[in-house]
């Protein structure tokens, strides 16, 4: 049975491009057969985090208005044999998305027998956003440890129990799952940032994981490489660890405590 | 409202020997009492108070007794032709246009000069009588038809109905832009309330949880209906038309606490709860 996964926030620039990559890479390297879709019309982001931005011929709107074959337009990760990517289009606009081709495509890839579907919804709270949402079983809100994006996160919350196929028909509601991005402890233990107790208190939606505020995820946005690649860093394994929370393994919450640094640290400087 | 007492008449007149009867009835309205008769200032006034709407159709009467005639001190002679002219006349039009793009059904008007009742017949609206008259026993024949007389009585104050109103219930979270009208009763909401979202009610509003949004009751003008809330946190609350936003922080011994807030007089007064 297909699970389609949206990955969405409201708020711009919060990660969700990032999560999207590294979720669905992730959930390729436990063996499932996994496609992520760049709902992004217009400002497609997924195939440059992903590494294939010049393999990328046909895209989601032309398999959406039926120009081409879906298996034309589906590009296979290199590194791993479960992994499609299906890219935005860069020179469309999101009013290109119908719905009844959306539902086409991904009635498509259920046929195509894939375990998920993670669809990186764009910013916002238009189209775009509505039509990645729309099909969604289970959604990751991903939220930035400050107010602005909570109340953004708190409306798209608010949209995925109203306003999807789910809502809409009376079936069972969408599962939510928080995934708080760029968290870090010591600004939290400054008053800068949100806690996590803070967020949960707002929003009250169960937490599948925090990453760690990190330069590596630039360095892998800018590599082309999703950043659960990036071996030994913090963000791979809290995103290792989103992945095995979501496929119900019982994993405990790390890099939420503020690291002391030490005195020789703070003179010298350093990492 | 009105639509119901139609079904019922209708089911009531199959059953009986003729198709119809003609019976005085009672209707409580809306009314919209004006106190300017400048429709530009008026509109603006609406779109500041009413324009988000959330109304569904319901009749309105308007009523024009309040609407300052400055036009009618005695006039001297040299001053003929302004007393010919009269008090200003309100733009009918105008207002029924602003009433019917925000769903509301003009269909009376109280209290007009002779120059507006024409304009308001044009309109199609009928002539209400200015003042309840409760007493007034309108003998209607039931069985001739010569024409069709029915009687608007205006209500200034929404009477709370007899039957118990229907409660609704809301179980899960409000968020950011959600937005819940309880019609002729009371809301009850279990799950919390967040910043941006709007609870409605005509009676009163009960909130087993934070509420952090908005919370509205007596929208009709029911002074007697109350906020309740497990954890008071509203950005705003509103009791027959008289709110506060949170701009003054809510009091320390409600704030975050289970706390109630009523109508008195005009002053809304919070109240903590002890549970």
């Amino acid at each position: 049975m297909t699970k389609i996964v949206v990955v969405t926030s409201g708020k711009g620039g919060v990660g969700k491009t990032t999560t999207s990559a590294s979720f669905a890479t992730g959930l390729a390297m436990r063996g499932h057969k996994t496609c992520v879709i760049d709902f992004d019309v217009g400002l497609r982001n997924l195939d440059l985090i992903m590494g294939v931005e010049r393999r990328v011929v046909y895209d989601l709107i032309n398999v959406v208005n039926d120009e081409i074959k879906l298996t034309q337009a589906l590009i296979k990760d290199k590194q791993l044999d479960k992994l499609y990517i299906l890219a935005a289009s860069q020179t469309r606009d999101k009013d290109a998305l119908k719905q009844e081709g959306v539902e086409r495509v991904l009635e498509e890839l259920k046929a195509m027998e894939f375990d998920y579907i993670v669809c990186d919804s764009p910013a916002g709270i238009e189209t775009g956003a509505l039509m990645a949402m729309h099909y969604a079983d289970e959604a990751l809100v991903v939220t930035n440890p400050e107010v602005s994006s909570v109340r953004d996160s708190d409306r798209i919350l608010g949209m995925l129990s109203s306003k999807t196929k789910r809502a809409i028909e009376g079936a069972e509601p969408v599962k939510e799952h928080l995934l708080i991005t760029r968290y870090n402890p010591n600004r939290v233990e400054g008053g800068q940032m949100l806690s996590l107790d803070d967020i949960h208190e707002i929003l009250r939606t169960p937490l599948i994981g925090v990453i760690p505020e990190s330069e590596s995820v630039l360095q892998a946005s800018n590599q082309g490489t999703p950043a659960i690649h990036l071996q030994g860093t913090d963000v791979a394994e809290a995103y290792k660890d989103v992945v095995a929370r979501f496929l119900g393994e019982d994993k405990p919450m790390r890099f939420t405590e503020a690291v002391k640094q030490s005195w020789f640290k703070r003179v010298f400087g350093g990492k | 409202m009105a639509d119901q007492t139609r079904d019922n008449l209708g089911r009531k007149a199959a059953s009986r020997a003729g198709t119809f009867e003609l019976k005085s009835r009672r209707f409580s309205l809306l009314g919209l009492v004006l106190h300017s008769s400048d429709l530009a200032e008026i509109a603006a006034d609406w779109a500041a108070r009413a324009g988000a709407g959330g109304f569904e159709h319901e009749p309105v009467v308007i009523d024009l007794s309040a609407v300052p005639r400055a036009a009618a001190t005695p006039a001297t002679e040299g001053q003929a032709p302004l007393a010919l002219d009269g008090p200003a006349p309100v733009d009918l039009r105008g207002i029924v246009e602003l009433l019917r793009a925000s769903q509301l059904q003009p269909v009376a008007v109280a209290g007009a000069t002779a120059e507006e009742l024409a304009l308001a017949h044009e309109l199609g609206l009928a002539d209400a009588a200015e003042e309840p008259a409760a007493e007034r026993a309108a003998p209607v024949p039931a069985d001739t038809v010569r024409e069709v007389v029915r009687e608007v009585v205006v209500e200034k104050f929404i009477e709370k109905p007899a039957a118990p109103a229907p409660t609704m219930v809301i179980d899960k979270p409000l968020r950011s832009g959600q937005r819940v009208y309880a019609k002729g009763g009371d809301l009850v909401v279990l799950a919390l309330v967040n910043h941006g979202a709007e609870v409605i009610a005509d009676g009163s509003v009960h909130v087993y949880a934070p509420l952090r949004g908005k919370a509205i009751a007596g929208a009709r003008g029911d002074t007697s209906a109350r906020i309740y809330a497990h954890s008071l946190e509203a950005e705003l609350v509103s009791i027959a038309g008289i709110y506060r936003t949170t701009e003054n922080p809510l009091p320390a011994e409600v704030a975050g606490k289970p706390a109630q807030v009523l109508l008195d007089g005009e002053k809304l007064l919070m109240q903590p709860l002890s549970l």
